[in-house]
């Protein structure tokens, strides 16, 4: 059986869900629309945030707060098997409770640990990476092109850190953005080409961070390779230092 | 002169400085002020030379009555001077902070005038950041060898870390290179901050209810030796490492290997980066494995290997009490295998208690087997029947990852 779900958490823990109390026995989960042709039946499930509340509070009592964690960070990876192995995993979970996590030989449970992990620490990378300019509008906006989808998590960091100041995080590859206006933030879908300007001596701030970024280096101690490991290239499109 | 200018000077100036992680501190935001400090540390940015850049480091000044021989901002260097004022500084932060180029401040200086005087502009300057501009982020301060204690206690308040650096690991070596100070104008204050911290931690529990006290460096206390100007031996160097964190209770000590300021007393060689690479190795070891500074010298060998890390060259030293059983060894047994780290050991703990493990199982949960299995027995079986001798297993544990890999920065993430 081939299962497909509008792609969101609660859509997926309704998922969980069903194939709980239906018995039901997929062989993959997809995100509705992207399902590939296939000879097995196809279910859709509806999302009902009562029934995707119902199996979070489960994971978090019946296995572990940590739990519910890693099947949180896990379902936004980018991988492509995530769904069916944060299913087993859960699985498992309801039956042998928090000893899940020691069960590293199941393949499974070893994917949603690398799923956490990665997700984890792309986030915390891009805690330190992410780069806000200051607009006309007195806006502070943020580009972002991560490989997972962890706009939520950027936003729950800057929202303590830059509490006192409007911003925008934006995900380009996903075409959403985090928008805060100074007390709370929503997720939006962004129009492609939104435009905007600089606030005056924005540029030279920029400047000051470049001269002070480049004063740093010891010629000494140059290692390209070290730079390359701990920041990939991928990241610095986004980062003033680097453009 | 213009921002620019000075930034370029204050920011080169104090870039030999390595203490760059801002972790320790763990301080919530709050409504009406900018910031937040997180005890994981966080990474801005990586320079040409791959470490991490996380603060905005800069001196006060440059302009120095000292003449310190290892350093580039001696009075009888002929460089550029320059000196920003507390708002400069102060502006800085916050504009770099609000765009997240960085973590936060990390502030020393030059002497100028005097060590008190220089103190204060420091304590001033902090002031401004922390009440004017009502910055809330992490603040690390280097005090000034010699000044007022009070002052320091000022300074202290306001910051997250405090420092000294010791620089040299010796006091022929301090008397030698840099005249003007003393061991005991540095030991101090360092004795100083760590009274002024424990108190810190005392009135807090005292007074629970007190929350907005202010601590004292509430992320510690840490120093800096410079490896490689002074003749001093990696075993002085560690054993007296082992005597700050102990003692002085710090909670930090960087190394840094020298790189020739221009004067002909001291070697003009490259900055002995593997050795620096060694002594934050061994480090580690001192602070998370559990060793002992003296199990890792020995009477003839006063210096760490540089063919091997300091825990695979114990193990060979010490292969009697090899092979470990992997199903029985206890953590802190486990982490003495070579190959082995906490997160390997903390796997094999967990996952033993759900059922037997052999060596491939061990694959599977991603234990690095490369140097691990000449040490260890699962279920009573070893991997192969190699011998534990000296001359057999030395050869398979050097490490052939080239000099461009040894920063501190492998270790410290
Ligand atoms: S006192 Fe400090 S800045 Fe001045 S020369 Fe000595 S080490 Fe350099």
């Amino acid at each position: 059986m081939l299962i497909t779900f509008d792609g969101t958490f609660d859509g997926f823990l309704s998922v969980v869900y069903a194939v709980y109390y239906e018995k039901l026995e997929p062989v993959s989960i997809q995100i509705d629309g992207t399902e590939q042709l296939s000879l097995a039946d196809l279910r859709r499930i509806e999302t009902d945030s009562e029934k995707s509340a119902r199996v979070f509070n489960a994971v978090r009592t019946k296995i572990s707060p940590e739990a519910a964690l890693r099947v949180y960070y896990a379902f936004l990876s980018s991988a492509e098997n995530r769904f069916l192995s944060i299913l087993k995993y859960i699985q498992l979970g309801f039956s042998v409770g928090h000893m899940v996590d020691s069960r590293l030989h199941e393949s499974f449970v070893r994917d949603v640990h690398d799923f956490y992990k990665n997700v984890g620490r792309e986030a915390h990378l891009l805690h330190g990476f992410c780069r806000f300019a200051e607009t006309q509008q007195g806006v502070f906006y943020c580009p972002v092109t991560p490989k997972n989808d962890v706009l939520v998590l950027l936003a729950e960091h800057f929202v303590e850190r830059l509490m006192n100041q409007a911003w925008v995080i934006h995900d380009k590859r996903r075409k959403k953005a985090a928008i805060y206006d100074g007390k709370s933030y929503v997720v939006a879908e962004v129009p492609a080409g939104a435009e905007f300007s600089y606030a005056d001596g924005e540029l030279e701030t920029q400047e000051l961070w470049v001269q002070f970024f480049n004063a740093l280096a010891i010629t000494e101690r140059k290692n390209k390779k070290l730079q390359r490991q701990l920041l990939p290239f991928h990241f610095r499109g986004n980062m003033t230092e680097f453009v | 002169m213009d921002m620019m200018d000075k930034l370029k000077i204050l920011a080169d100036a104090a870039k030999y400085d390595v203490a760059c992680t801002s972790s320790g501190s763990n301080r919530a935001a709050k409504r009406g002020a900018l910031g937040n400090a997180v005890a994981c540390g966080i990474c801005h940015s990586f320079t040409a030379d791959g470490r991490c850049v996380s603060l905005l480091k800069v001196l006060l000044t440059n302009k120095c009555i000292y003449d310190c021989q290892y350093c580039g901002n001696r009075r009888s260097n002929d460089v550029p001077r320059a000196e920003f004022t507390p708002d400069e500084v102060a502006e800085l932060t916050i504009r770099f902070y609000q765009r997240n180029y960085i973590e936060g401040l990390f502030l020393s200086s030059a002497i100028i005038q005097s060590p008190d005087y220089t103190m204060e502009l420091l304590a001033a300057t902090l002031r401004t950041v922390r009440e004017t501009y009502h910055f809330n982020g992490y603040i690390h301060v280097k005090t000034i060898p010699g000044a007022n204690p009070l002052l320091i206690r000022q300074a202290g308040l306001l910051a997250d870390r405090v420092s000294v650096n010791i620089e040299l690991p010796s006091r022929e070596s301090l008397a030698r290179l840099a005249p003007e100070k003393t061991r005991q104008n540095i030991l101090a204050p360092m004795r100083a901050i760590r009274e002024n911290i424990a108190q810190s931690k005392n009135e807090l529990s005292l007074y629970r209810a007190a929350r907005n006290e202010p601590k004292f460096a509430p992320a510690g206390q840490s120093t800096q030796l410079i490896v490689g100007a002074t003749p001093e031996s990696d075993s002085k160097i560690v054993t007296l490492a082992e005597g700050l964190y102990g003692k002085f209770k710090l909670k930090r000590v960087f190394y840094s290997a020298y790189i020739p300021a221009g004067d002909s007393r001291l070697p003009t060689v490259a900055p002995p980066l593997l050795r620096e690479h060694r002594l934050y190795q061994a480090d580690w070891l001192l602070r998370f494995y559990g060793y002992k500074s003296g199990e890792l010298f020995s009477s003839e060998d006063e210096n760490l290997s540089l063919d091997m890390d300091p825990k695979c060259h114990w193990a060979v030293n010490n292969l009697h009490l090899f092979p470990v059983e992997i199903s029985t060894a206890d953590y802190l047994t486990l982490l003495r295998v070579p190959g082995i780290g906490q997160i390997s050991a903390q796997k094999i703990v967990a996952a033993r208690r759900v059922g037997k493990l052999d060596f491939e199982d061990l694959r599977k949960m991603r234990v690095v087997l490369k140097r691990a299995k000449y040490f260890i027995t699962c279920n009573g079986k070893a991997y192969d029947k190699f011998p534990l001798l000296p001359e057999t297993i030395a050869p398979r544990l050097t490490d052939s990852s080239r000099i461009d890999n040894y920063t501190q920065l492998t270790l410290a993430q």
